[in-house]
Formats: C-alpha cells, structure tokens, sequence
C-alpha cells in the first residue's frame, strides 16, 4: 500500500511541514506572552526586545522549514515504535520527581528501580530487590556520604 | 618558550600532587565508561557529575570534568569499533571503518590504532591550548561588550554552518535555545521574563537539566525497548599489536586529524562531532584507494578519532582563554568553575596559574592513564558491554534524577529535564539537530548582555559594531559564513561542504549524526 519515503504519493503531511508550523505557533505563543514586558526603543532596547526578536526569527524558520519541507518524510511513514515505552518511561519519571522529596531519596529510587527492573522488564523478583535496594543505598552512600551532596529523606528518615 | 617551561613545571607540580592525580584517573574511568555506555555521552556524563564537584576544590574539580570529556572521547571508539554502536556521537564515523575491520578479524589493530591516534591527537592537542591560550587571553584583554557582541554571533553563523543537520532547521534549535535563555531576571531590566509564575525560573533555566534531558534522556526514550543481548568479541592482548603497515597508512590520518580537530575545536559548535565528519571525509578524498573505504580501511579509524580528541582538547582554549564557551560541554565545565568563586576570561590564567597549568599539566596526564587504559585493559571494559540494556537504562534513569536534582536541591530542575527529555526525543524524531538548544541557552544571556551593553557605550548608536576593527572583521566574517550556508539554498548548483565531505551523500549507520554531543 505504502511506497517508500520519498516516492509515497504526495497525499497527507510532511513531517517537516508539521514541525514547522509547531515552530511558528510557539513563535506566535512567545511572541504573545512577550508583550508585558516593555520593548524599549531601537537606541535602548527593554527586557522585551531580544525576546520578540527571537521570536520573530523563529516563526520565520518554522515558516520556511515548513515551506520548503514538501519532499519530507510524510507523517505516515514516521514511525513510533518506541512511543509507548517511552510515555511510561516518562510517566514514571515524573512520578518520581513528585515522589522524590516527599518520600525520600532512597525509597523513591528503590521503588522506581523495582517498577523498571520487575514491571517493565520482568526480571527475576529477587534480581529486582537486590539491584534496587543496593543501588539506591550505594548511590546514596557515594553521594549523599562521601561527595556530600545533600540528598533528600523523607519522614522515616530515609 | 622559557616561561611556558617554567609555568608547565608549575602545572606539573600541581598535577602530580597524590589528591589531583587521583581525580584525573577517576575521571578518565569514568569518562572511558560514559563514552562506552549508549545513552549516555560526555555531556550528559559531566552535567551529572557537575554537583559531584561542588565540594572540591576547583583545580580538581576542572581536572575530574575535563578527564570525564576526553576520556569519552577514547571510550566511545570501543563500542564503535566491536559493536558498530556509537558509545558518543564523535564516534559514528568510525563505527564504518572500525567495525567492518572487526569483521574481517582486525578489531585488535582497529582498537590500537583508534587509542594511539587519541593519545597522539590529544598531546598536540595539549601542545596546542598551552602555546595558544595565554596568547588568545592577553589578546582578549582588549575585548569589550561590542568585541564579546561580535564573537558570540560569530559563534552562532559557524555553529549554523558546521552543523550536520538541515541550516534551516539548525537555525530554528539555536532560536529555541536562545529564547530558553530568556528565561528568568533579566539583568540589564530587573524584569522576571517567561518564569509562569515558578520562583526557581527567576534564576534562569540551568544548563545541566537542559543537557541531560536533551542528551540522556531523550536518548533513552529513543532507544527502550530494544534490549537485544548483543554479542561481543573480545580481543585478545596479543591481537592488538598492529602490524608495521598498518601505522605506516595510520600516520598521514593522525597528523592529519590531529591538526583538523584542533582548529574545529577552537570554532563553537559541536566541535568533537564534525572534526571527526571532516576528518574522515578528507581520507577518503586523499586516499589513492576511496574504495576500500567503508571495507575496513585503517585511515578510516586513525583520522576522525584522532580528530575528535584533538577537538575536545581545541575547546579548552576560548574556554580558559576567554571564558566563552563554544560548546555545551565547556559550559558546563565553566559552571562548575563559577561555583568555586571563578569566573573564566581573559584574566582567569593570570589570576589562576595553579589552576590552568595545573589543568594543562593533567591532562598530559590523563592522555597517557587513557593509553593504559585503553589498550591492555580494553578486555576488562568489554565485559561492561555484556550488560544487557534492560539494567542499564534504569539505573541511567536515576542517575539523572539524582544529579539533576543535587544540582539546586530542587525538584524544579529535575522536572526541566524530564521535559526537557520529551522535548528531545520529539525534536530528534523530526530531525532537529539538538546542540544548538544547548549552546544558544548558553549564549543567550551573554549576547543580550554585551548587546546592550554596547548600545549603552555608544549611548544607541548601533555603528559602535562597525567603528571598531576587530569587531568589523569578526562581524564581516559571520557575514560571509552565513552567505555560504545560504547558498546551496539559493542556488542548486552549489555545493555544500557536507557533500564535499562525502557526508550527505553516505548517511553514518544507526544513528543520526545529532545524537549526543
């Protein structure tokens, strides 16, 4: 059904085409949101002026990138296999950064590498345990001890 | 020539204390080990081991860092050659040569070549910051607003230029960087800009978040699931000896990727990445046999990683010698000079002779621990590559949350770097190139600084930029720079130096050449 990149049919959008005009609407937001700060003049430009500037040089590269994207790949043939993996990835993560001064550093990274390790990859359950439980000290030990850096604990104290 | 020698025994004597000495070897273990770890490169190495150095003292701080840099630099050849995966980016061009080598049996020479053209392309490379440097910084010493004004868009054309990717889309990640580094006061104003209400923002968005989401993270989301054991050769010692001709072809490649690294490496930009795309392109050009190319020819190896270190060294010198970073790598190297109260420019080697020559010193050190390690000990980090991926990305994962957050002991950052993360894998997914978000972060506030500054020199009078001659020649060369990146756009007939290289017309394997700086 499908030809391949390049000699499929011109029907659908241009990934290049899609990019771009991503581009020009964050212009067009920046641009937006820059107007309460004031632009100052030509001889002494304010705190808005470099801000509009760059936002109209961006809109224009989103503009001619998606001008002249028409020979891009099409949006039907970028493909996203690793799109999911990568949601959860990024879920988790958030998760994480939520969990990290609430519960501590050590029970957040030991839970977070138990999700990985024994969720996502379904290793051996004790495999899991013993690879999170001594990176999460271990790592804790080489910063938090040694290089002190501080890391947060949570309300046990860990 | 005779105060250089005295100053170099003053570096040697701060280098070879027992305590710096230790953190240069630590550095360049863990700088080998980055750069032979997919998802993870040099950049993102040293952002996470940024906080790490906040309760050093700075000459070992720089000395740790830089060690971390080059020493990817020597990792990243390893994987590239024994599996075809680029363990940093620099390293793609010789996963053509290097691994087809491995193919035909001559991974022991491949690797040997590959750490002996390092080690030979750092030297000169060492040679090369410790004569031009202190050069460079009295010089500098003139510069003002509108002389920094010139450089740094200077900077932002040749980056533009030199990039591997599309310009227009080149042009677009510099935008997206430098209106990132609009964020928080503004100096000149006192006005909080684009913060959305955060108070961390008010401080600006910090580089190390933006360099491990748009390097690491993003490139563990583009490479999950794709947990293939991969099988691994492992050379044995007496393999690696290469053969008489092997170095007689490898010596023209060095010298020649040596001298080509360096002078990419004092040009900003992602100065590793292209020196070794230049390098290996001009082999093939020189070669009486192009055809072996891509076959296993030895060149292929010897130039581009012998360019690639000359260039992580090359960037040292607007580094220490004017405080301008030219890459993200030696923005964050100058990060962690600024926490320590030191604030790199044109009198930091004068100011500072412990630290910089300390520095210098160390690294002829390192070059020479990373030979050790490189060679006789190849077997033993080979052994790192049998991990299979489903271990790593985890703890990868959370070793960026860790750092990340040490950075400020604040949540906010690693919240940047998560969106930073997605950011980067949908950018790279639409074929943006990711390095000019990282370096026109950095340079968005010193641009807009030395600009205004200028204007209020000249109290708004914008022919300030063209009375002076330096700034007039800098300015007249950015110019001609963007003229030539414009003009394979304008006319079909011209040709770019990426096909010139032979870069457009053979895309390197796996990855794109935008992967981790």
């Amino acid at each position: 059904m499908e030809k391949a990149a390049g000699a499929a049919p011109a029907r659908g959008l241009r990934s290049d085409q899609v990019s771009g005009l991503v581009l020009l609407l964050v212009a067009v937001f920046v641009g937006w949101e820059n107007r309460s700060y004031p632009l100052g003049t030509l001889q002494e430009p304010g705190p808005g002026y470099v801000p509009l500037l760059l936002a109209i040089f961006l809109g224009m590269m989103g503009l001619l990138v998606a001008l002249r994207g028409t020979r891009a790949l099409s949006m039907r043939n970028l493909k996203w296999p690793e799109f999911p993996r990568a949601v959860v990835i990024l879920l988790a993560c958030a998760v994480a950064a939520y969990a990290l001064e609430r519960l501590g550093y050590r029970i957040t990274i030991f839970a977070f590498l138990v999700f990985f390790l024994g969720v996502v990859e379904r290793k051996k359950w004790y495999t899991t345990l013993i690879l999170s439980a001594a990176f999460a000290l271990l790592s804790y030990f080489l910063f938090d001890t040694l290089l002190k850096v501080q890391l947060p604990a949570g309300p046990w104290g860990y | 020539m005779g105060e250089t020698f005295q100053n170099l025994m003053l570096g040697f004597s701060v280098a070879l204390q027992p305590s710096v000495l230790v953190y240069a070897f630590v550095g360049c273990i863990i700088g080998t080990l980055v750069g032979m770890l997919p998802g993870l490169g040099p950049l993102a190495g040293i952002s996470l081991l940024l906080p790490a150095t906040f309760g050093l003292n700075p000459i070992v701080s720089v000395v740790l860092l830089a060690g971390v840099y080059y020493g990817a630099m020597y990792g990243g050849s390893t994987t590239s050659i024994l599996m075809r995966i680029p363990g940093e980016a620099a390293s793609v061009m010789t996963c053509i040569d290097g691994y087809a080598m491995t193919q035909n049996g001559r991974a022991g020479p491949a690797l040997a070549i590959a750490a002996l053209g390092s080690f030979v392309a750092g030297s000169v490379g060492v040679v090369g910051l410790m004569l031009m440097a202190p050069t460079l910084a009295a010089f500098a010493l003139r510069f003002g607003p509108p002389e920094y004004t010139a450089l740094l868009l200077l900077g932002l054309f040749v980056l533009s230029y030199l990039s591997g990717g599309s310009m227009l889309k080149t042009l677009a990640s510099a935008a997206i960087g430098l209106m990132l580094g609009m964020i928080g006061i503004d100096a000149m104003s006192g006005y909080t800009r684009f913060s959305f209400g955060v108070i961390e923002l008010g401080d600006g968005v910090g580089i190390v978040p933006v360099a491990v989401g748009l390097f690491g993270i993003s490139e563990i989301l583009l490479t999950a699931g794709q947990d293939a054991v991969p099988s691994v050769q492992k050379p044995k010692l007496r393999q690696l000896i290469p053969t008489a001709a092997d170095l007689r072809s490898s010596v023209g490649p060095v010298a020649r990727g040596s001298l080509i690294g360096f002078v990419i490496g004092i040009i900003p930009g992602s100065a590793h990445i292209i020196s070794s795309f230049v390098s290996y392109g001009i082999e093939r050009r020189l070669s009486k046999h192009p055809e072996r190319f891509g076959k296993g020819a030895i060149e292929g190896v010897a130039g581009p990683e012998s360019a690639n270190n000359a260039a992580a060294t090359g960037a040292f010198v607007p580094m220490m010698a004017l405080g301008i970073p030219t890459s993200p790598i030696t923005a964050v190297m100058i990060a962690a000079l600024m926490v320590h109260g030191i604030t790199p420019g044109p009198t930091l080697i004068q100011d500072q002779p412990e630290l910089f020559w300390g520095f210098v010193a160390s690294m002829y050190v390192g070059n020479a621990v990373l030979l050790i390690l490189n060679l006789p000990l190849v077997g033993l980090f080979v052994n790192l590559l049998r991990i299979p991926y489903a271990y790593l990305y985890p703890c990868i994962l959370a070793f960026c949350i860790l750092g990340c957050y040490s950075v400020a002991n604040s949540t906010v950052e690693v919240w940047i770097m998560l969106i930073m993360g997605g950011l980067g894998y949908v950018l790279r997914k639409f074929g943006y190139d990711l390095a000019p978000i990282a370096l026109g972060l950095i340079l968005a506030p010193m641009l807009e600084l030395s600009v205004r500054q200028s204007l209020a020199m000249s109290a708004g009078d914008y022919t300030i930029f063209l009375q002076r001659p330096l700034t007039l020649i800098m300015l007249g060369i950015g110019v001609l720079v963007l003229f030539f990146s414009l003009k394979p756009m304008l006319s079909k007939k011209g040709k770019d130096w990426r096909s010139e290289v032979g870069l457009e017309d053979e895309p390197p394997p796996e990855v794109a050449p935008q992967s981790k700086p």
